[in-house]
């Protein structure tokens, strides 16, 4: 498509669902298709994401946009990103909203991502055409990718996080919060823990997340059946199993384990070179990024769609 | 009546020692005192120094119109050694010290007015061109240069009056000092096993080291214990690197004593005091790390141009300074230990602190590095801060004496095999040193397409298995060796 469009408030086209929140912004700029924005499920969380973060936010925005739900998110590095990408590989509309111009290719690693979404799907953003990215307009924006959905899922989120100021503006918005819970050792899941503690609910496996969404925006339009896919193949080894658990430096788990550190390196060699387990960018070893292959998701278009 | 007398004496370049002959001309006219072919500012200033120490000496100067030259006249003549050769030329020429106290010797000292010698910077370099030359070195501190160079005849002259005395005739070397082992050993470090297995490796097979991790991780404290595992230096090397050190004007008595260099410049130093440089020419930092370890912390926030001037040194052992008046090579064959923080803030990654740097701005810093030099780093470590229970742990590690003969037999199984250690070694003669079998050829296809190893990346994969096989006395290199030898891969930590 690549059309711009600019929506005032009160176009009939501006999306309702976002113009009943608090703070609606006066005008939407946006370059793709508007009648693309029906409400959807948002997918979210920590730049600095660890491969568990970018995983699960493939994992749950590739199964919602498999079963025909718009999956939204701020085209950021990190969680967003990957969310996106998943979107597109599953052949869906995807919305971006940015915290710049929505002709600002920002982050300048999503140029070629921005250039799908918008053609695919929207880049939106309440800011005029050209807008350079600035801090403090991350954060409002924030509020719009909870105004478009009907569902933020937080898929990774550290403490403090700005992931966080969008499950704020989720529920000031009355939208439902969920969470994928992390490990209880590692930081970069603090966040998403605390939130299903105050409340969010925990988005454990795909049939869950299936059910919340029949729940929050309707039967899916195509059924799909899922496996859930799992990173280790069982009865391997203690070291590959504990760090399913929590993510390890190698001489964390050569005391762990009581052995040679030259024991260990070799071990985590193996395991890694058969793509098990990964080294995060911090140097820790870790599960390795699942990507679900396609035999894992199987889809049917639905022939009663009276949905 | 004129009055002439020829002292021999040599002059600084680079690391060698010119020969030069002073010619000293006494002759009828007017008091004075002159010195011509190229002197610089401190040869000038000999005049003074050499008027006042004769005379404070109990000797008289001559009062006549006295000429000195420098020959051959168009070599630079640098520095303040020549004081030496022109008092005894001139005291030789007046017939004041006997000619037998200058024949076959050559003269290298700074005079004090009081008549008392210093030595001069460059000693060692006088002294090998002495040998080099079959003459008796004369001058202070000659007594400590012959222990170190054997076959030196030396002449201990310490007062200018010592010219009086006939020359020693059997140059008796004193006992060499015992050298009190100040070098930090591995076994205080606590924890840290795998970036100790890394240092390990390095000092097997001569690779250049790159640590990752937060400030306060025990970078720098890794770093300092690397010289005193690797071998200790043979009778070439020590003479080598102490030149160095000695036309530094350091003291060169560490490296005469065996002990490795270990040089840590600040990321602030200039590309002069690198690399080297000035007028006359000095050596920098990575000559001064010459058979050593040549430590450069905040790896990152070295200016591109002076990681630039790394390369050349890295790539060829060597740094040539070219100048107007010709091209001076300093020898560079160091060991390079890089140290960075993660991310501007220092603490991606660490388990106490949390990072305030986004993805950009980290792979930004670490990019800063640069590829040509990253390619040079076989093995890339990450080092976090060890638990503080752990730190309170008795030491159960290796030290550094256990160390060491592991690296002594790994080097001399390769040198069995009629191998360089393995970061020499590249291209062919790194495949046919590593007797791939099958199997552990297919494992480095495996590696190579998991990690999306470059060519480079696949050469040094297999030099760091090459030296991982070497200290398990290995004539080939096995799949074991191979997959360990991945997880010391830089590719990810640096973005």
């Amino acid at each position: 498509m690549n059309a711009r469009f600019q929506l005032p408030i009160d176009d009939p086209r501006y999306p309702a669902h976002l113009r009943f929140t608090p703070e609606p912004p006066k005008v939407l700029y946006g370059i793709g298709d508007p009648s693309c924005l029906v409400p959807g499920i948002a997918v979210i969380g920590a730049r600095n994401a660890t491969p568990y973060g970018l995983s699960a936010a493939a994992l749950f925005a590739g199964w919602a946009a498999d079963a025909g739900y718009l999956v939204i998110s701020g085209g950021a590095v990190g969680c967003d990103q990957a969310a996106h990408f998943a979107a597109r590989d599953a052949g869906a509309t995807t919305v971006a909203v940015l915290g710049c111009g929505a002709d600002v290719d920002y982050p300048s690693n999503a140029v070629s991502l921005l250039a799908d979404i918008r053609r695919t799907g929207v880049v939106v953003s309440e800011l005029p055409w050209g807008a350079p990215p600035q801090r403090w307009a991350f954060r409002r924006r924030n509020r719009i990718i909870a105004g478009l959905s009907a569902g933020v899922l937080v898929v990774e989120a550290s403490l403090p996080s700005g992931t966080f100021s969008t499950a704020d503006y989720a529920l000031d918005a009355g939208r439902e919060v969920l969470a994928v819970p992390g490990s209880v050792f590692a930081p970069e899941c603090a966040g998403s823990n605390r939130l299903i503690r105050q409340g969010a609910t925990p988005v454990t496996d795909a049939s869950e997340f299936a059910l919340e969404l029949e729940r929050l925006l309707g039967r899916p339009r195509s059924e799909v059946t899922t496996e859930h896919p799992s990173p280790l193949v069982e009865g391997g080894s203690d070291i590959a199993s504990a760090l399913i658990a929590n993510p390890m430096r190698p001489d964390d788990i050569a005391r762990a384990f009581g052995l040679d550190i030259v024991a260990v390196a070799r071990r985590l060699g193996v395991l890694e070179s058969q793509g098990r387990i990964a080294r995060y960018p911090d140097g820790r070893y870790g599960v390795a990024k699942v990507t679900s292959s396609d035999g894992a998701r199987k889809r049917t278009i639905r022939e009663d769609s009276d949905g | 009546m004129a009055f002439r007398c020829r002292v021999r004496t040599s002059t600084l370049r680079g690391v060698e020692a010119l020969p030069v002959e002073v010619e000293v001309d006494i002759g009828p006219g007017l008091p004075g005192f002159a010195i011509v072919g190229l002197p610089d500012l401190a040869v000038q200033e000999a005049r003074d120094r050499v008027r006042s120490a004769i005379r404070s000496s109990g000797f008289e100067f001559p009062n006549g119109r006295v000429l000195v030259n420098l020959a051959p006249a168009p070599l630079r003549k640098h520095g303040t050694g020549f004081d030496l050769p022109i008092a005894l030329g001139i005291l030789a020429a007046t017939s004041q010290v006997p000619a037998s106290a200058i024949a076959g010797s050559t003269a290298v000292g700074e005079l004090s007015l009081d008549g008392g010698l210093r030595p001069v910077s460059g000693m060692l370099a006088h002294a090998l061109t002495a040998l080099a030359e079959d003459l008796v070195l004369a001058g202070p501190g000659t007594a400590r240069l012959a222990a170190a160079l054997p076959g030196l005849r030396w002449r201990a002259i310490e007062r200018l009056r010592d010219a009086l005395t006939p020359a020693q005739a059997a140059p008796a070397a004193p006992p060499s000092q015992a050298i009190p082992p100040n070098v930090a050993d591995l076994a205080e470090v606590a924890g840290q096993e795998l970036a100790k297995r890394t240092l390990l490796i390095a000092a097997a097979g001569g690779h250049n080291l790159l640590m990752v991790g937060p400030p306060g991780a025990g970078k720098t404290m890794l770093a300092r214990r690397l010289p005193g595992i690797l071998p200790e230096l043979s009778a070439e090397e020590r003479i080598e690197t102490a030149l160095v050190h000695s036309v530094a004007g350091l003291d060169d008595q560490a490296a005469l004593g065996g002990i490795r260099p270990f040089r840590a410049p600040h990321h602030a130093a200039s590309i002069a005091g690198l690399v080297g440089g000035g007028s006359p020419p000095k050596p920098g930092e990575v000559s001064l790390a010459h058979h050593g370890v040549l430590f450069l912390d905040e790896l990152p926030e070295f200016g591109p141009a002076a990681l630039q001037a790394l390369r050349q040194p890295l790539e060829d052992g060597w740094v040539a300074l070219v100048r107007a008046d010709g091209r001076i090579r300093f020898p560079a064959s160091f060991g390079l230990v890089a140290a960075a923080n993660p991310c501007p803030c220092g603490f991606f990654g660490d388990q106490g602190r949390a990072c305030s740097c986004t993805p950009a701005v980290r792979s930004r810093y670490i990019g800063r590095i640069g590829g040509p030099l990253l390619d040079r780093i076989d093995l890339c470590v990450r080092v976090d801060r060890v638990a503080p229970d752990e730190i309170l742990d008795p030491p159960i590690g290796t030290d550094s004496q256990a160390a060491r003969s592991r690296v002594n037999g790994a080097r001399s199984f390769a040198a069995a095999a009629g191998r360089p250690p393995a970061s020499a070694l590249s291209g062919a003669a790194l495949v046919s040193a590593c007797r791939l079998s099958p199997m552990a050829t297919n494992a480095l296809e495996r590696i190579a397409r998991t990690y999306h190893l470059s060519g480079r990346g696949i050469t040094r994969t297999l030099r760091v298995a090459r030296t991982i096989a070497d200290l398990e006395a290995c004539t080939a290199v096995k799949v074991e060796h191979l997959t360990e030898a991945a997880t010391f891969r830089g590719e990810e930590v640096l973005g």
